[in-house]
This record gives C-alpha cells, sequence and structure tokens, in this order.
C-alpha cells in the first residue's frame, strides 16, 4: 500500500510539473525552463520551513510566488526570441538556476548539526512531514488537494476568455496580434503563471523527497516537463494527467519487472508514441469521441 | 595578477579554443537541420556520442588501427543520422514542430540508455593521436592531441562548406533552407534533400563525437546532455543558420568556457557560459552573424 501512496506522490507532483508546462505550451512557446521553476519552488520553500520554521501552507504560496516573480522576470529577455531560440534561452536559464544551486551554500547550525543546502551535497533532513507526524496517507492526501486545487483552476481557466487568449496566441500570433491581443503581455502571464505552478509543484516535491539537490533539477526533468502536456495532447489538461500516469505508473514504476530493459523501452515508446499519435495520447478528436460515448451531446463546443 | 598567473589563464584559453572545434561542429549540425527544416533534432550530441561508441566497437570487432577511429565514427555517426530521420521525422507531420521535438527527445533517451546498456555505464577509453607530441612556445605547450582535434575539424569544416557551397547537393540543400516551396518547383525532392542533411550532419556530428573522445581521452554517456546544451548554445550565439557564426561562437565558447574555469573555478564555469548567452539574447538575438531584425 505504501507503494502505492508514494507513486500517488510521485505522480501528483510531476502533474503540477506537467501543467505548468501546459500552460506555456497553450501559447506556442516550448520552455525548458520548467525545471529551474521547480528548483526554485523547492529550494525557497525548503528553506522557509527548516531553517525559519514557517508552516507548510504559507511556505508553500512564498515559493510559488518567488518562483512566478522569476518566471516573470526571465521571460521579458526570453519572449523576445521565439522558436528555437527560446528553446535554448530556456534550456541555458535552467541550467544556470541549477548551477546556482549546486554553489548555494547556506547553512545554520542547529543543535549539533548543521542543515541547510549545502553546495553540491544539497539540502538534507527536509523533515517537516516526519516531524509533525504526518501519516504516510494524509501527505499524498494533501498534494492530490493541491493538484486538484489547480487542474479545477487550470480547466475553469482553459474554458473562459483567457483560455481562448492563450489558444489564439498559440494557434496564430499574427491573427491573434491584428485581433488586439497584446502577444507580449500575454507569453509573460502564461509563462508567470506556470512559473507558479512549478514552483508550488518544486514546495512538495522538496517535503516528500525530505532530500534535493541539483541534479535532481536538470534538463532531463526540464524535458519530462514538456513531455507530458505534449504526449497527452493539449485539447486539455487530462490529457497531462493521462500523460504523467503513462510515464511515471506505466513506463517508470510499472515495467520495473523487465530490469535495464526498462530505460531501453521508455525512449523508444516515446518515440512510437509520437510517430502514431503526434497530437497527443488525448487529442481534440478523441476527447470529443469520449464526451459521445459518455452521452453528454456537447459536440465540439469546448474541445 | 603576476606573469605566471596570466600565462596559465592564456594557456588554458588555447587549450579551449582548440577544444571548442567540437562545440563549433556540434552547432554546424543543428544549424544546418533547423535551416534546411526548421526543426530542432535534440537527439544530435547524443547521436554523436553513440557514433564515437559505435566506431570503438567496430575497432574492437575489425581489431584496425586506431587511425581508423575517426573514419569509422564519421560514417556511424551519417548511418545513425539518416536512421533519425527516418524514426523521429519521415512519418510525423511537419506542420506539428512539438511532436518532432519531442521524438527526439525520446531517441536521445533511447541513445542514451543503449550506450549505458552496451558499455554497464563505464567510461571507455578512447584513443588519442599524437598524445605524445608536445610542441613548446615560449612559455607555452601546446598538446598534441588538442593540435590534431583542431586540425581535423578545420578540415571537417572546409569540406562541408565546400559541398554545400561548391556542389548540386550542396546548392539543393540551401535552396531548400531559402524557399522550400520555391525549391519544389525547381524539381528538388524534398524528403531526399532532408534525409541527405541528415546524413551530412551524422558525418559531422560523428567526427565531433570522435573528437570529443580524443581530446578528453575517454567516453561516458554522461556526457550528451552537456554536449547538447552547448551545442545549442553554440547555434544561437553564432545566429541560427549561419555555419561562419556556428564556427566562431564554437571556439569562442570554448576559449571563454577555459577562461571562466581559471578564474573562478570548475563549478561555476557552465554558470558564466549560461549567462553569456542571456547577454546575447538581450543585446543580439540575432547572433554574431544573424541578421539583427529577424528573430525567429
Amino acid at each position: 500500500m505504501d507503494f502505492y501512496l508514494g507513486l500517488a506522490q510521485i505522480i501528483g507532483v510531476h502533474t503540477l510539473l506537467g501543467l505548468s508546462a501546459y500552460c506555456v505550451l497553450l501559447t506556442g512557446q516550448v520552455s525548458l525552463a520548467q525545471a529551474g521553476f521547480f528548483a526554485i519552488g523547492a529550494y525557497v520553500a525548503a528553506m522557509l520551513t527548516v531553517l525559519a520554521g514557517w508552516p507548510l501552507v504559507p511556505a508553500l504560496a512564498v515559493a510559488a510566488l518567488a518562483a512566478g516573480v522569476t518566471a516573470c522576470a526571465v521571460s521579458f529577455p526570453a519572449l523576445r526570441v521565439k522558436g528555437l531560440m527560446l528553446v535554448v534561452a530556456t534550456v541555458a536559464f535552467g541550467e544556470a538556476v541549477r548551477l546556482f544551486f549546486f554553489n548555494f551554500d547556506y547553512q545554520v547550525a542547529r543543535g549539533d548539526i548543521r542543515i541547510g543546502p549545502h553546495g553540491g551535497e544539497g539540502f538534507r533532513q527536509i523533515r517537516y512531514f516526519p516531524e509533525r507526524g504526518w501519516s504516510t496517507l494524509e501527505v499524498p492526501l494533501f498534494i492530490w488537494a493541491v493538484v486538484a486545487l489547480v487542474m479545477a483552476a487550470m480547466w475553469w481557466m482553459d474554458r473562459s476568455r483567457t483560455g481562448a487568449v492563450l489558444r489564439a496566441v498559440g494557434e496564430d500570433e499574427v491573427a491573434a496580434q491584428s485581433a488586439g491581443i497584446n502577444i507580449t503581455a500575454v507569453k509573460v502571464s502564461a509563462m508567470t503563471i506556470g512559473g507558479v505552478i512549478a514552483g508550488l509543484g518544486g514546495g512538495l516535491f522538496a517535503h516528500y523527497t525530505t532530500h534535493i539537490e541539483h541534479v535532481q533539477f536538470g534538463v532531463v526533468l526540464a524535458t519530462f516537463a514538456i513531455a507530458y502536456p505534449i504526449l497527452g495532447g493539449l485539447s486539455n489538461v487530462f490529457g497531462t494527467l493521462l500523460a504523467v500516469v503513462f510515464i511515471q505508473g506505466f513506463l517508470v514504476e510499472g515495467l520495473r519487472f523487465l530490469g535495464d530493459w526498462r530505460n531501453l523501452l521508455f525512449g523508444a515508446l516515446i518515440v512510437l508514441a509520437m510517430n502514431v499519435r503526434p497530437n497527443g495520447l488525448l487529442d481534440a478528436r478523441s476527447t470529443t469521441a469520449l464526451r459521445r460515448l459518455f452521452g453528454r451531446q456537447r459536440g465540439a463546443s469546448g474541445a | 595578477m603576476d606573469l605566471l598567473d596570466i600565462i596559465d589563464t592564456l594557456q588554458s584559453v588555447a587549450d579551449g579554443v582548440l577544444f571548442g572545434t567540437t562545440y563549433a561542429m556540434l552547432g554546424i549540425g543543428f544549424t544546418l537541420i533547423f535551416g534546411v527544416m526548421h526543426k530542432i533534432n535534440l537527439a544530435y550530441a547524443a547521436a554523436s556520442i553513440g557514433a564515437a561508441y559505435a566506431s570503438l566497437l567496430i575497432l574492437a570487432g575489425l581489431k584496425a588501427p586506431p587511425a581508423l577511429v575517426f573514419l569509422l565514427a564519421a560514417v556511424s555517426g551519417g548511418v545513425i543520422g539518416g536512421l533519425i530521420y527516418l524514426i523521429c521525422f519521415r512519418f510525423i507531420p511537419l506542420a506539428n514542430p512539438l511532436a518532432t521535438l519531442m521524438s527526439t527527445v525520446g531517441m536521445l533517451l533511447l541513445i542514451d540508455e543503449i550506450i549505458v546498456h552496451t558499455t554497464a555505464g563505464v567510461p571507455l577509453a578512447y584513443p588519442a593521436l599524437f598524445s605524445d607530441v608536445i610542441v613548446r612556445a615560449g612559455p607555452f605547450t601546446l598538446r598534441g592531441d588538442l593540435m590534431f582535434v583542431f586540425v581535423l575539424g578545420c578540415a571537417c569544416m572546409v569540406l562541408l562548406l565546400a559541398l554545400l557551397y561548391r556542389t548540386k547537393l550542396g546548392l539543393a540543400t540551401r535552396a531548400v533552407s531559402q524557399q522550400p516551396a520555391a525549391a519544389r518547383l525547381c524539381g528538388i525532392d524534398l524528403a531526399r534533400v532532408n534525409a541527405l542533411t541528415f546524413v551530412i550532419t551524422g558525418l559531422v556530428g560523428g567526427m565531433a563525437g570522435a573528437m570529443t573522445g580524443a581530446a578528453i581521452g575517454m567516453l561516458s554517456p554522461l556526457l550528451s546532455l552537456p554536449l547538447t546544451v552547448k551545442g545549442l548554445i553554440v547555434t544561437v550565439i553564432g545566429g541560427l543558420g549561419s555555419i561562419p557564426g556556428a564556427i566562431i561562437a564554437g571556439l569562442l565558447v570554448g576559449g571563454l568556457e577555459n577562461l571562466f574555469q581559471s578564474l573562478r573555478g570548475v563549478s561555476e564555469r557552465d554558470l558564466y557560459v549560461m549567462l553569456l548567452l542571456f547577454v546575447f539574447l538581450v543585446f543580439r538575438p540575432g547572433g554574431l552573424f544573424g541578421s539583427v531584425g529577424e528573430r525567429s
């Protein structure tokens, strides 16, 4: 049972990471900086609860805010470019954040041990949950409450005018601009929202793993972040959730019995999935088909 | 800073510039593929390392002299490049840039894992040529293996430029990169040119992988991600689609990297390379040789 609870934690946090990239991808931008925002959220939240002794919820809020502000600040220079240039710019930003934490040393003595981020060794002893006596059931429940909240907000945003504006910019920038949309403002807001969600995910991640270090937030995590929404399809937020379950639940955990071969299959299956379903697992057509299947004849209105 | 420190710093910058040829070649590969297809092949650097590994494997199988290793690496790079085109690009609609981006990420992971699987993750020694030759020039020394890598890289780049600007295939490639629709009207087979571009960049990449192995003295699957990032940075600093830009940016990044390393230490080195990229993005988004107005 504990195994499945642990898996639920991983899936929850990765869903947040995927949703943060989803938000940016809606505007047609590929950002590999999400791992950097995730790292900022993780370190800020952990430092607030461990070093400053804050309760978890305000610490998460500040972490999300810090990541959001960073995302907003970095998106102004980064969004001057697009396409490949943006990919490279965001990779560089993500790596710069990782390297910053690699060199970041801020330890305080607590009793006879020193705690806090310690350069390459990372940040150990984030013992908020065990110290407060949270059970192994309560932790995933809390994480999933946050995930549900974020997903509901994203779902609502997707169907409101905001979502339409984001998608309009993603579909055709020139057309959106001539319809009177300020595309820079839209892209910067999308990046900021993405940063907030990634920071939230990072804060949760730091607390359930209890030990964070720079290598966890590298390019691989950033590619995972964009892999979820792309693999799941951009038609709605559940595509991302589906892709996270597919990757973390099936490819990573479900295929463990294959031993070493699992890792080989991992990349091959992603390539295969993109060949078979280039628009994602849950694309607009299958969403409509699913709706019809469940007898809700709403047609293609929201899809 | 006394004289000895300055000499040390200059020495490491010179070594960096020599090693920078590998970055330049990777940058050329990214730039060429982007120029022709307007797509990013994120598996490119991983394929280069994979080609270097393949050359070691073939070398061991054939019991051939180590000097052949570079040729073998280039050939296997070409084969892998063609395969990547077939698997990650051929059957995916080109109108969907995200799909090919993701498929090349999958390919990157796949190549890395194949390498880990066949070598059990242990770094392999790579044969270096002329590693016993050391040229002394005043207070400076030039390592023979790095010099060889540099000369080889320059030869490859000259060959590539000749191919692009002196042959019919090169003309077709440039035509496709400028205006695909018009190129098609002139009877150029887009799929064929795209596939051949992947093979050619694969040849260059395989050579770059072998040069990296020879300069570092070993091969490890851990090399592929940093090389991907460096190659992309070189592409952007040089200006997208510009081959001379990629060459100069490669040498520049190689030299500056070692300068930062000798000034600030190895753990902060890459941080400054990333900051350098941001400086370029803010003040010169088109790169060194790109037109300033164009921001694609």
